[in-house]
């Protein structure tokens, strides 16, 4: 049980080596200009959608971004919300 | 619990630092401690006393300061990663022969021992980098 | 968790020269080994290159991290290991780097991240 945190856009090879080896158990928190996956259709973005792990992405920087819609299976939190993922997921890896 | 921050990135990349920041305070305001924040690398720039930010944007070392000031949290910059960046306590400056300290009092230089202590004493460590 | 012995992984992403965090990371390791703690290394993607033998990083003026990777043994970081697909892309000769690697694929690696109470990732 992994808690990945991108910081990076789908076009940089930490978000493609993040996909890589994130397991099912594992949760994934876009944030920064991770956010991109989100509306990316290059092959990275499109792994995120095909991805076991659960996946998170952190509102603020979606918002500040300018994205508008997310797929569906994705979960926005709050700073909050990034804690409670923190108490759930013993250890975390930041990709940037 | 118990967690620690490694924060790896410069208050001027991005916004992270102040991702981490927030993070920080959501980790108290949910009941947790925090045993300390151990800045390395780039992420020494953030106990910069020196550094002006624009005015029509958010303060990036208030933040860090909230956290050390009103709630006791100890915020170490890695010494090496500091020095080589020009961040210099009095003690430093003095050792090297150079006009002025750097660092906001708020901020402790110290070695990796502190960082090693922190994963060891943690039930978290959370790395924000980039 | 009050156990004052904690299992770390650094994963180093990065190529050796290029960037500070190399450096920040393996420091981070040899810290951590210096103070008894346990620690592995994982080196992925760009970080493969750290493997790369005959560095002579005298010619830049900086530290030789070849060197450095070398002497691992001796300060208890037994088990470094290396990510397959990223040396072969790389053409690491897995035979001759400066410390001995298990190479992992990607399911290895995850089941890799898995076992450790810390990962520090660079």
């Amino acid at each position: 049980m992994v808690l990945h945190t991108v910081n990076a856009s789908p076009s940089n090879a930490a978000f493609s080596q993040c996909l890589a080896v994130a397991a099912a158990d594992d949760a994934i928190i876009l944030m920064g200009d991770g956010v991109y996956g989100l509306i990316s259709q290059c092959s990275a973005g499109q792994a995120l959608a095909h991805c076991a792990a659960e996946i998170y992405a952190l509102d603020k920087d979606m918002c500040a971004a300018g994205i508008k819609h997310k797929p569906e299976q994705v979960t926005l939190i709050d700073m909050d919300g990034f804690v409670q993922l923190s108490e759930r997921y013993p250890r975390q890896i930041a990709w940037y | 619990m118990i967690y620690s921050l490694l924060v790896l990135s410069s208050p001027v990349s991005g916004h992270t630092a102040q991702t981490a920041a927030a993070f920080a305070h959501a980790v108290l305001a949910r009941g947790h401690s925090i045993k300390r924040v151990f800045f390395f690398d780039d992420g020494t720039y953030n106990g910069s006393s020196q550094a002006i930010f624009p005015q029509d944007e958010t303060d990036r070392l208030q933040p860090w300061l909230d956290l050390s000031q009103q709630h006791s949290v100890e915020l170490i910059l890695c010494i090496s990663s500091a020095i080589r960046r020009g961040l210099l306590d009095d003690t430093e400056a003095q050792r090297y022969d150079k006009s002025g300290s750097g660092i906001h009092s708020a901020f402790t230089v110290s070695g990796l021992g502190q960082l090693v202590d922190a994963t060891a004493h943690s039930d978290r460590l959370v790395t924000f980098g980039g | 968790m009050s156990s004052e012995r904690r299992k770390t992984l650094i994963v180093v992403r990065r190529a050796p020269y290029g960037s500070s965090l190399s450096r920040a990371s393996l420091d981070a390791a040899l810290a951590l080994a210096a103070f008894d703690q346990l620690v592995d290394i994982l080196f992925m993607g760009d970080g493969v290159l750290h493997l790369l033998p005959d560095q002579m990083s005298s010619n830049i003026g900086v530290k030789n991290v070849g060197k450095l990777l070398s002497s691992l043994p001796l300060y208890d970081i037994d088990a470094v290991y290396l990510d397959a697909s990223a040396a072969q892309q790389y053409q690491v000769d897995t035979a001759n780097t400066p410390v001995t690697a298990q190479q992992l694929d990607n399911a290895g690696i995850q089941r890799l991240l898995a076992e450790y109470d810390h990962l520090l990732g660079f």
